[in-house]
This record gives structure tokens, sequence and C-alpha cells, in this order.
């Protein structure tokens, strides 16, 4: 990480747009990514996947204002949550799945590696 | 030389055996989101701060005014021990020993950790339980009295674990209150579940209502907190709180 990177690790973006706090959990034949997105209905999440990567889009109900703060000083308002997270492991996109509750939003991600049976002499 | 960690106090407060909530940060930010709450809603004033040379080099505005991140609130009867930022990992013994012999100073009644305890399928609880830890028979005594589930078996870490242990150490009575919450997530939920057990000891009748209505915008404030203290959590040896200690004793 460059030394401008590291100063200016901003969480948020002057295009409105927020990250979202997310935990991924490797369970061994799947990857499970949630994020926090408070503020936002079910119906305005948008959930793309490829074989390594999965990228959310979340629009809030009601946008995030903040006055005269930081480094901004100025009003700035965050309207959606924007991430996209780069798998550890290829995974499957077409057998994803996604359930949201709460402000939660759970994904299962299986994973595209085949369980191979190893007998034991 | 001078003490590592200085509790610095601003007003002059005749005390009456208070009783300390700790709500430093941690998992879920429970102890964090519920402090100041409490803060707001009881209107308790600003009584003094922390300042150690293992802190960051950070201070806070508000509304203008320079502030030291680590506050101490309350009045007679209550002293509120929060923070605006996370606990460097170095600075938690030496943090909760100068606590500790602060409170120990002041007379303290009874110290109350409120924190949480980080359960994998939070998304699925509606209303958190809360479970409890007691550093001494009295402690133990009062969560009985109170009707609190102890925590029989299990690891504790962070800087509630250490803060039992010191307030043991200088025969303080101390307890923890541990609400299932979200491990990286705030969890204004499992804030509201921890005042309500807390409120058995303080009986101030404090409303959760609003803290549960505001709960999403609480959510996107903590953000930056919550990211910090997972940072910092991970190096406190949280996860051996998910450990099974050996059974056999």
């Amino acid at each position: 990480m460059g030394i401008e990177r590291r100063i200016i690790k901003a969480t948020w973006g002057y295009n409105g747009d927020l990250e979202p706090l997310y935990e991924l959990e490797d369970t061994g034949d799947e990857i499970i990514v949630t994020f926090d997105l408070p503020r936002v209905k079910r119906e305005n999440v948008e959930i793309n996947t490829t074989e390594d990567t999965v990228e959310i889009t979340a629009k809030m109900s009601e946008a995030v204002c903040w006055e005269r703060w930081g480094s901004v000083q100025r009003r700035i308002s965050f309207t959606q949550f924007r991430k996209q997270i780069r798998l550890p492991e290829p995974i499957e996109p077409e057998k994803a799945s996604a359930s949201f509750r709460n402000g939660v939003l759970r994904i299962i991600l299986p994973k595209k590696r085949r369980k191979v049976f190893i007998p034991v002499q | 030389m001078m003490d590592t960690v200085r509790i610095v106090e601003e007003s002059v407060v005749t005390r009456k055996n208070p009783i300390v909530i700790e709500g430093l940060p941690d998992v879920g930010l429970v102890g964090t989101i519920a402090a100041s709450y409490i803060v707001d809603k009881l209107k308790y004033e600003e009584i003094g701060y922390i300042e150690s040379d293992l802190f960051p080099p950070v201070m806070v505005i508000h509304g203008g005014k320079l502030k030291s991140p680590f506050c101490l609130y309350g009045n007679e009867e209550v002293v509120v021990v929060s923070s605006e930022i996370a606990i460097p990992p170095n600075a938690v013994y030496p943090l909760t020993r100068a606590l500790a012999d602060w409170f120990s100073s002041i007379n303290a009644s009874l110290v109350i950790s409120v924190t949480g305890l980080p359960v994998k399928n939070r998304m699925d609880i509606d209303k958190p339980e809360v479970f409890a830890v007691g550093n001494n028979e009295e402690a133990i005594r009062k969560l009985k009295e109170k009707q609190v589930e102890l925590m029989e078996e299990g690891f504790i870490a962070g800087t509630y674990a250490v803060m039992l242990r010191e307030c043991y150490k200088k025969d303080l009575c101390a307890i923890s209150l541990l609400a299932q919450c979200f491990p990286v997530y705030p969890d204004p939920g499992a804030a509201a579940s921890a005042i309500g057990s807390l409120d058995k000891f303080l009986q101030l009748g404090i409303d959760v209502r609003e803290l549960l209505e505001r709960g999403e915008e609480i959510k996107l404030k903590a953000r930056d907190l919550m990211r910090q203290t997972a940072l910092s959590a991970s190096e406190m040896q949280k996860s051996a709180e998910q450990d099974m200690p050996i059974m056999y004793r």
C-alpha cells in the first residue's frame, strides 16, 4: 500500500458511495460473505458475482448527510453502499444464493473445487 | 517517573460509592453504544479523561471543541468510562490497572463492564441474550440475585477480561455483561439487551426504544470505530472466546 493510500484511507467516496463493513468466512465447501447494510431494503440490493469476485451495490432508503466534518468541511451525502471483494478461491456463480435480514446481507458462494473421496487403506 | 496511564479528573464531585460502567470498544461496540446512549439519555456531564503515551496521538473535535477520545462521564452515583477510538492492545494492561486503582480510590461499589459475546448466527437472533461473569463471590451473588444468567465455562478475552482481574486484585466487586452480538458490525440491538440487564443494577428505568429506533443511524456512525476495533481485537486473542476450555479439572 502506498504512503498516500495509507494516510488517506477513507471508507467513503465523493461520489456518494460508502464502503460497507463485511466479513468473509471460508467454511471448506463454501465462501460466506456477509455485509452490514443499514438503511437498505432487500429490493434495493444488487449482487453480481464472477468466479473470483463478488460485487454489491445497495441503495439506502434515506441518504446519510454529514455537515462540516473531517477533511471535507462541507455538506456531503451518501446514497449507497458499494463494494467489490476478490474471493480467495474460484466459486460457481450460478449456484450462489443470498438472503437479507435485519440489515445484514448473507451471500453463500459454493466453491468450484470438487471434493475427492480418498479411501482409507 | 510518570504513570503510563493517567486518569485526569476535571471537576470536583463528591462521590457516594458510585457504580462504574465501563463501555470501551470491543466486539459489536456493545459497550460503547450502550455507554454513549446512557450518557446522552441521563445527561451525564463529562468529569474527566484518560491520557497515556500508549494511546495513538489522536484527539477528537466536537462542536469545534477539542476533546480527548477517552472520556469519563457521570455524577455522584454513576461513572461511565468510554472511548471514541479503539484501545491499542499494548495499552490494555496499563489502562485496566490505572482504572482499577482509580475505581478503588473513589470507593466504587460495583464495576460493570458492558460488552458483547460474538455469535455466528446473530443475524437470526431477534432479541440477543445477555450472560454475565463475576470476579468474586459477592459479584456472583449479585448476579444471581438480579437473575442474570451466568457464563459457566469458556474463555473471555479483551479489555473487560483483564478489568475483572485487576478489580479482583484491588478487592473491587466487578461483573461483565455480555450480550450476544455481531462480531464486526456495530450492534445497537445487543446494546439494548445489555442496558436491560445493566438497569437491574442501576435501577434508573432506562428506556431503550430510542436506541432501537435509531439503530440504523448508530450503525452508520459507528462504522469506522468498528473497523478500528476489529483490527485491534484480532491482536487480543478474541478468537479464544470461541474455544472450548479443557473441561476436566
